[in-house]
């Protein structure tokens, strides 16, 4: 077992890396900083439309509903800046056999694999998400005191790593299907529930993505915590998905590397 | 013609290989639809119609689009075609009597027929779910003048794609300009939501843009949220739009080739 410092200084390392590349190709990084604020938008943008025809989305008003959207943006750019490139690859090495690489270095390989790249546009946008949830707050009257933000904060961790889990088991399935193009989309649809309120599930659909897939709870958690308060129910079982899920991702992808059988002969 | 048909057989036989792909692909996108039936569900609860439109007939829209991109939609043309710039095979292109254009379109056909199946098939499946949501209208002129629009659909979908494909003539990466342009079409092709419930001044300035016979046009003939005088004016407007994408990948190959180095033996 490697020591957590050797895996820090490893990801400082990556991270390094990462911005001298960043700002030798910087025409790269704006576009892909834009591709970013694009999406954002887009996003703000279907709220605003939808709200320019009602008043109210399953009780939440146009600026809740902002927050929440800011909140699941936010989780997304985390994602996006410290993991995204890294397990993106991931599918795309296994089918080619340049996953040997990552197999050769000095570390675990979901995390040599994960971790390798930093991406500053996502990052960049985390700030742009980051001003939404603060206009939206500011809008609705909303002041956490400093125990509220760190433990919005934390909530925003756990969430991280649940996207992270479910992108890791979306890219895993490149170990037994014969690419994995396209599957990252499915990531981005399941995410798309993040940026819907609790309380518009119903039936099945609340079994399914409130309390099978943490896709809900994820966002819905973190942006309540802003608006009404510590709630301990939300807190511990954002806390439990989170475990869960990095271990389901853990031994799914475990799984799935028993089956590389490398590019080399 | 024949060279043609038998890149379009090949173009079957490779597609069917990522067959799971598309699966998984195809339950993904039903997932996107269960968004948008629980988003749209909770804005419509207590309202009988936003927009002048009620809630089956928003539904039908949306399962329209869905469906319809299954088959019209250019998901990955705009890849292979950097792809094959990048790697050295397009020399091969040029040195032989065939039109890339022409090949690439054949392979788009072949692409589309098998995700249309795995679209049909998603649709089978999802039917029993949503069959009492849907309201499509039965006038005969919306099939005769929906099935042209969404010919032209596809030959915007790929033309565009084609034209961010070249761009690797002149850029080593060009997945940003891609995605960036994704975000754009899919907000200003009608996807995220209908583009009638944009405020009066911004549809109609959207109407000229190619962006709007992505998805919405052939999508508001066939659900009805258009009417006959709209959609033929809108189908000359299409066949222009298609006219110029087709010139202007043209234009931009020969641009490209210029540009291009063809280097080994």
């Amino acid at each position: 077992m490697k020591s957590l410092s050797h895996y820090l200084r490893i990801w400082l390392a990556s991270a390094k890396y990462s911005l001298v590349r960043a700002t030798m190709f910087r025409g790269d990084l704006f576009i892909w900083a834009t591709v970013e604020l694009f999406w954002i938008s887009v996003n703000v943008i279907m709220v605003l439309v939808i709200y320019s025809h009602t008043q109210t989305v399953a009780g939440w008003s146009k600026y809740e509903m902002l927050l929440l959207v800011g909140t699941s943006m936010l989780i997304q750019r985390f994602l996006m800046g410290f993991f995204w490139s890294g397990i993106f690859e991931m599918g795309r090495n296994v089918r080619s056999g340049l996953f040997d690489f990552v197999l050769a270095q000095p570390g675990d390989p979901l995390f040599m694999a994960s971790t390798r790249k930093l991406e500053l546009d996502g990052l960049l946008n985390s700030v742009v998400a980051a001003g939404l949830v603060v206009y939206s707050a500011v809008k609705l009257g909303v002041h956490p005191g400093i125990a509220g933000v760190a433990l919005y904060a934390c909530m925003i961790a756990c969430g991280v790593v649940i996207h992270y889990s479910a992108l890791v088991m979306a890219m895993s399935l490149a170990f037994w299907i014969t690419s994995s193009q396209g599957v990252e989309g499915s990531y981005f649809t399941l995410m798309e529930f993040s940026r819907l309120p609790r309380e518009a599930f119903k039936g099945v659909a609340s079994i399914i993505f409130v309390w099978v897939l943490p896709v809900v709870v994820v966002s819905n958690g973190p942006a309540r915590e802003l608006l009404h308060g510590f709630q301990p129910s939300w807190a511990l079982g954002l806390c439990a998905a989170t475990a869960a899920w990095f271990a389901l991702s853990v031994t799914v992808f475990r799984s799935g590397l028993k089956r590389y059988t490398s590019a080399s002969s | 013609m024949r060279k043609y048909a038998q890149s379009f057989v090949v173009g079957l036989q490779s597609n069917l290989v990522y067959r799971w792909n598309f699966a998984v692909r195809s339950v993904f996108w039903f997932f996107h639809l269960v968004v948008v039936f629980i988003l749209w569900g909770a804005a419509f609860a207590g309202k009988d119609s936003i927009g002048g439109y009620s809630f089956k007939q928003t539904l039908t829209y949306f399962v329209v689009i869905f469906v319809m991109q299954f088959f019209v939609g250019a998901f990955n043309e705009d890849y292979q075609i950097s792809e094959d710039i990048r790697n050295g095979l397009i020399n091969q292109f040029l040195l032989k009597p065939i039109n890339y254009f022409s090949y690439r379109l054949s392979v788009f056909a072949a692409a589309r027929v098998v995700s249309g199946a795995f679209g049909i098939l998603a649709l089978l499946i999802a039917l029993p779910f949503f069959r009492d949501k849907l309201d499509l209208p039965h006038e005969g002129w919306r099939i005769a003048l929906g099935i042209p629009a969404l010919a032209l659909t596809a030959i915007i979908q790929f033309s565009i794609a084609y034209c961010f494909g070249l761009l690797a003539f002149w850029f080593l990466e060009i997945q940003g300009f891609v995605i960036l342009s994704m975000a754009i079409e899919t907000l200003l092709g009608g996807q995220i939501v209908p583009l009638d419930l944009l405020p009066p001044a911004v549809f109609n300035a959207i109407r000229y843009l190619p962006f709007f016979y992505q998805a919405y046009f052939p999508g508001a003939i066939l659900t009805g949220r258009q009417g006959y005088d709209f959609a033929v004016q809108g189908l000359a407007i299409q066949a222009i739009w298609a006219f110029i994408l087709v010139c202007l990948a043209e234009a931009v190959w020969l641009r490209g080739l210029r540009h291009h180095t063809a280097a080994g033996g």
